[in-house]
Order: C-alpha cells, then sequence, then structure tokens
C-alpha cells in the first residue's frame, strides 16, 4: 500500500473505533487513536500475514500488550479481511467474537490473548523464540503503552529478551504521555523511556508515531539488526485525529453522544 | 528406563525421553535447569532449552507465545513462583486461551519445602490451581509416578500442572507402573469400613496406615487421586458408596485440595462423613520432610486415628 492510501487506511480505522463505541456504547477510544497509524502500518504494509490463511506458521506475529486499544485493532482485522467489517458493531456483547480485550480463540487473525498490562513483551518474547527454534524467519510485533512500563514484567522480559538476542522481536511503545489516571508524568514517572531500553541492551529509535513513513522507515532499521531486539519509541497523541479528544483524557473510556459522534466522523474525513 | 528415585529426576528424565521422540519440547527455565539436575538435557537438546533468569512471570509469558506457535514448553521451577508469584499470567494468557503448556512445580507440600521453610513450602497450589478452567492438575506419589504422568499427559489439551517435590520421595510404585491419567486406583481394597482418599509423595505412609487398620479389624481401602483435574467424580462416589465414610489426606492446605474436592462430591448428593487431613489452615516451619509431616497432622497415627474417626461418625 503506498503511503496515501496507509494515510486513508488509517482514518478510515478511526472512524471505525468511532462508528464501533458510538454504537456500541463501549470501548476505548483515545487509546485507540494513539496507536492507529502504527497499527495501519503493520497490518497494511509491514507484516507477512494472509486472511485466507489466518494459521500459518511462519506469519508475522502481533501481540497488542495495551489490550484496551484493541477497538483499532479489531477494526485492521476487518478491514484486512479476516472478518466482516459489521462485526465491529457487536463490540463486547454477548457472544461477540469481539471481546472487551482481546482473546485470541475468538478472533480471526488474532494472534495473542492480552488485557491485563505488562505481559504483551513476554508473550511476543516466546513466539520470537519460537520463530528461532522452528526456523522460521518471521518476526514479532508488539505495542506497549508507556503508563504500561510500570510493570516490572516489562522489564523482566526487556533483559531476556536482549540476552537471548531476540533480534526479530521489535516493541513499539505508544509514547502518549497518558494513563488512566492522568500524565505519565504525574503518575509513574517512567522518563527518559529511550534510555531505559537502551540500558537493558536493546536497538532504540524514537520517532513520531503518527507518521506512517517514520513508521516504515525504523521497521526497516529494525529489521537490520541482527543482534539486538528493537524498541522503538512513538510520541504520539492521544485521541489524534480528533479535535475534542486530544488532551482531554476521559477520552480514555467514553461513548459519544449524537454531536461529539457528528464532529469526530467530519474530522476524520467521514461522510456523516 | 532405569529406575526413577525422586520425583525431580522423574521429570528430567520423561523430558529427555519426549525431546527424544518429539520436535516440540522446549524446556523453559527461570534460572531452575539446576533443581531438576536439568544438565543432561541442555546438553543433548541446547537450543530447547529458554534460560529466562529469575523472572516467573516472565516464564509463564514466554510460555504462551512458545505454545501459541506450536511449541510445547515445560516450565519448571518452584511450584508457588508458579501458582501464586506468575498465578494471573497461568490464568489469563495460558488458562483462558486453553493453551498446550506444562506447568512442574517444585517443592509441594511440608515434605517437598522442608527445610527452606514457609517461603519454599508449597500448600496452596493446587487449590489455586483448581479454580482455573481448562487445567488438568496432577499429584503423582514418587518419581516413576512423575516420569509415567509426564508421559501420558503431554498431549493432553490445555494446560497441564504436574506437582513435585524435593527430591527426597520414598518409592511407592514398581518402575514402569502406568499413571492412571484422569482415574482414581485403588492401593489397596481390604474391606468398606473407611476409604483413605490421598494423593503425593504421603502416599506410602496412607498405606502404612492401612496395615495397622486392617491388623486391627479394619476393613480399609487406599484410594489414589493422582488426577485432582478433571476429578473422577464417578470413581470416587463408588468408593463413598461402599464405605460411606472416608478421610481425604493431602500434604496441603485442606482448603480447596483433595479434602475439599471430596467434601464438594459428598456434598451433592453422596453423603458420607469426613475427616480431612492435612494443613490445617496454617503455614508449616523449617524441617525434615517426614518430621514436618508427623508434626502437622499427617503422621501414620493421625491417619489411623482420623480413620477411627470416620468410622465412629459414621455409627453414631
Amino acid at each position: 500500500m503506498d503511503l496515501e492510501a496507509l494515510n486513508a487506511m488509517s482514518l478510515q480505522l478511526r472512524r471505525d473505533v468511532v462508528e464501533m463505541v458510538y454504537r456500541t456504547k463501549d470501548g476505548h477510544p483515545s487509546p485507540s487513536f494513539s496507536v492507529a497509524d502504527i497499527i495501519t502500518a503493520l497490518y497494511f504494509e509491514v507484516m507477512n500475514i494472509d486472511p485466507s490463511k489466518p494459521d500459518m506458521s511462519d506469519r508475522d506475529r502481533f501481540v497488542l500488550s495495551k489490550g484496551h486499544s484493541c477497538p483499532v485493532l479489531y477494526a485492521a482485522l476487518a478491514r484486512r479481511g479476516y472478518f466482516p467489517v459489521d462485526d465491529l458493531y457487536t463490540l463486547r456483547y454477548l457472544h461477540s467474537n469481539l471481546q472487551g480485550h482481546p482473546y485470541a480463540p475468538k478472533t480471526k487473525g488474532l494472534d495473542a490473548t492480552t488485557g491485563s498490562l505488562g505481559n504483551g513483551v513476554s508473550i511476543g518474547l516466546g513466539m520470537a523464540l519460537a520463530a528461532r527454534i522452528q526456523r522460521q524467519t518471521n518476526r514479532v510485533y508488539v505495542i506497549t503503552g508507556d503508563g504500561e512500563l510500570g510493570e516490572g514484567m516489562i522489564w523482566e522480559a526487556a533483559m531476556a529478551a536482549s540476552h537471548q538476542k531476540a533480534a526479530n522481536l521489535t516493541v513499539f511503545i505508544d509514547n502518549n504521555n497518558y494513563q488512566s489516571g492522568g500524565t505519565v508524568s504525574e503518575v509513574s514517572g517512567p522518563y527518559p523511556i529511550e534510555d531505559k531500553w537502551k540500558a537493558f541492551g536493546w536497538h532504540t529509535q524514537s520517532i513520531d508515531g503518527h507518521d506512517i513513513s517514520q513508521i516504515l522507515s525504523a521497521v526497516e532499521k529494525a529489521k537490520a539488526e541482527t543482534e539486538r531486539p528493537s524498541a522503538i519509541i512513538c510520541k504520539t497523541i492521544k485521541g489524534n485525529g480528533v479535535s475534542f479528544m486530544v488532551g482531554e483524557n476521559s477520552w480514555h473510556k467514553r461513548v459519544y453522544t449524537d454531536e461529539e459522534y457528528s464532529i469526530a466522523m467530519k474530522e476524520l474525513g467521514g461522510v456523516v | 528406563m532405569s529406575s526413577v528415585d525422586s520425583t525431580r529426576i522423574g521429570f528430567r528424565d520423561a523430558l529427555m525421553h519426549l525431546a527424544k521422540e518429539r520436535d516440540d519440547i522446549v524446556f523453559v527455565s527461570t534460572d531452575s535447569l539446576k533443581v531438576v539436575k536439568g544438565e543432561p538435557f541442555l546438553e543433548a537438546y541446547p537450543d530447547r532449552v529458554i534460560e529466562l533468569g529469575i523472572s516467573e512471570q516472565n516464564g509463564v509469558g514466554v510460555s504462551s507465545g512458545l505454545a501459541s506457535s506450536g511449541l510445547l514448553p515445560y516450565i519448571c521451577t518452584y511450584a508457588g513462583f508458579l501458582t501464586m508469584r506468575a498465578c494471573e499470567q497461568m490464568r489469563t494468557f495460558v488458562s483462558y486461551p486453553a493453551l498446550k503448556v506444562r506447568f512442574v512445580g517444585a517443592n509441594g507440600g511440608l515434605h517437598g519445602g522442608n527445610r527452606e521453610g514457609v517461603s519454599h513450602q508449597f500448600i496452596e497450589d493446587v487449590g489455586i490451581l483448581r479454580t482455573m478452567p481448562n487445567f488438568t492438575i496432577l499429584c503423582p506419589a514418587d518419581g516413576n509416578q512423575v516420569y509415567q504422568a509426564m508421559l501420558v499427559s503431554a498431549d493432553v489439551d490445555g494446560p497441564v500442572y504436574i506437582r513435585i517435590g524435593s527430591g527426597r520421595e520414598e518409592k511407592v510404585f514398581p518402575d514402569g507402573t502406568p499413571f492412571p491419567l484422569g482415574k482414581i486406583r485403588t492401593l489397596v481394597d481390604e474391606g468398606s469400613d473407611v476409604a483413605l482418599f490421598c494423593h503425593g509423595f504421603i502416599t506410602g505412609r496412607v498405606i502404612e496406615a492401612a496395615k495397622s487398620l486392617k491388623e486391627e479389624g479394619i476393613g480399609v481401602k487406599v484410594v489414589e487421586v493422582a488426577t485432582i483435574k478433571p476429578l473422577d467424580r464417578e470413581g470416587i462416589v463408588g468408593i463413598l458408596g461402599e464405605t460411606e465414610c472416608a478421610v481425604t489426606i493431602e500434604d496441603h492446605t485442606i482448603i480447596n485440595g483433595l479434602g475439599s474436592a471430596v467434601a464438594e462430591v459428598i456434598a451433592e448428593g453422596n453423603p458420607a462423613y469426613l475427616v480431612r487431613l492435612g494443613l490445617q489452615d496454617v503455614y508449616g516451619e523449617s524441617g525434615f520432610p517426614d518430621e514436618l509431616l508427623d508434626a502437622y497432622g499427617m503422621s501414620v497415627q493421625d491417619i489411623i486415628e482420623g480413620a477411627k474417626k470416620a468410622i465412629k461418625q459414621k455409627k453414631v
């Protein structure tokens, strides 16, 4: 997909999230928006996947460690053709294949069950090491939050991954500077983020997480590493794309009114 | 197969056996390779050992990733560091998606933790895991039974937990005795006055107690419940129907272990009198294995008295 199409897709995924949250009256919209461009780049350009063969053993894997951002991941899977777009409007309903947080056995195309924070890097490391043992060349991508870096298990995995020289593992840190209770600076103090990953032996890059060309370029640099796993610290904006969601942390988990829905859709280039 | 003289070696030797036969076996070590004298495995299969250092939550997460990619990971370390420290990882990332991860928990019970003291004596592991759907929970009696349990459980769907000890377990079963996956097994059948349900490394002393009871003219059965989950309800109901009273003996807290499992069967329409032996909602302390079992209500004499108490209740 070319850059223009990727940018259009990232807007489409955001509109899908607005539609899902508006219709089903639940879900996490702004954490979905901060990772929308990373997920677009991965699912529509970077990852070697085939929706007609969702269980292909040497496919690239994706782990959404910050599982609450799943509405945008579900949108990507639907738009990629794993299941009908209409399924998106069953989010969090009884018997839906789209659980409130990702549950791999129910959702076609989903590689990992996640939701409780701090676990995704370990799961991704397991997948990366499995590829090595199985002599496959596939790669594993993980997205963690910045607030999530407070979980000790992230650093257990960070230490083990560099010790294991898991160069096929790439972790994006969604540095939107917010967690549920406020800014990460106020609540948990994760900075300096890049220095921490570097100190743990990772190849690190800092980029604009809403610039898809920067994301693609960073992935190429990560792929060139032969010894070290890669951490890509992505400066992002929670709610990016909709003016009234930016800087308003209540959109971490909030439902659109009719008026908000219309404004959001218009700003995201949709027709209401 | 040569004689296996401890549960830890039983695990290691079975893993060697499995790795020889299939290429999906992986040993996940959280600096725990030495716990099971795993050096020969590392030497034979260096590419199938993943050393993660002391990080059990990470170890379970990595195991989840390995299993979701089609490998069969065995993660072995002290029982509580898995079932308590990494409890949530076992639940949400293995039990919930029903992944085939094998957990081998060392230092099960006071016998298993012995002189290490409470931080390394795990009396809650079975109880914690009983609450998790999809799990198979196995408590073999000795090294040979661990070996056999490993072999028969390799292809079981979903996660499996195998409880092992310190390496100081007495031999109960002759070499080569199969492990009765999913079924109870009657080890002593000398009448129907009382049933003694047990599992794990105290099985030998339960058999010893049964001998004394028989000598006193009491009709006794010893029934091994080595698969705690899924529980062989039908088998237990059959035994209770004959004896109408029972004693459970487990080196575990009496809360949510074997005693609770049998009590649940009894309460749900199969009335019988029950005495539960095990840790009576207390912690242990440092000591030698047999000395600890004697001190905490699991002596041969305690079992004999428990049996008599159960029979007496029945006759009242």
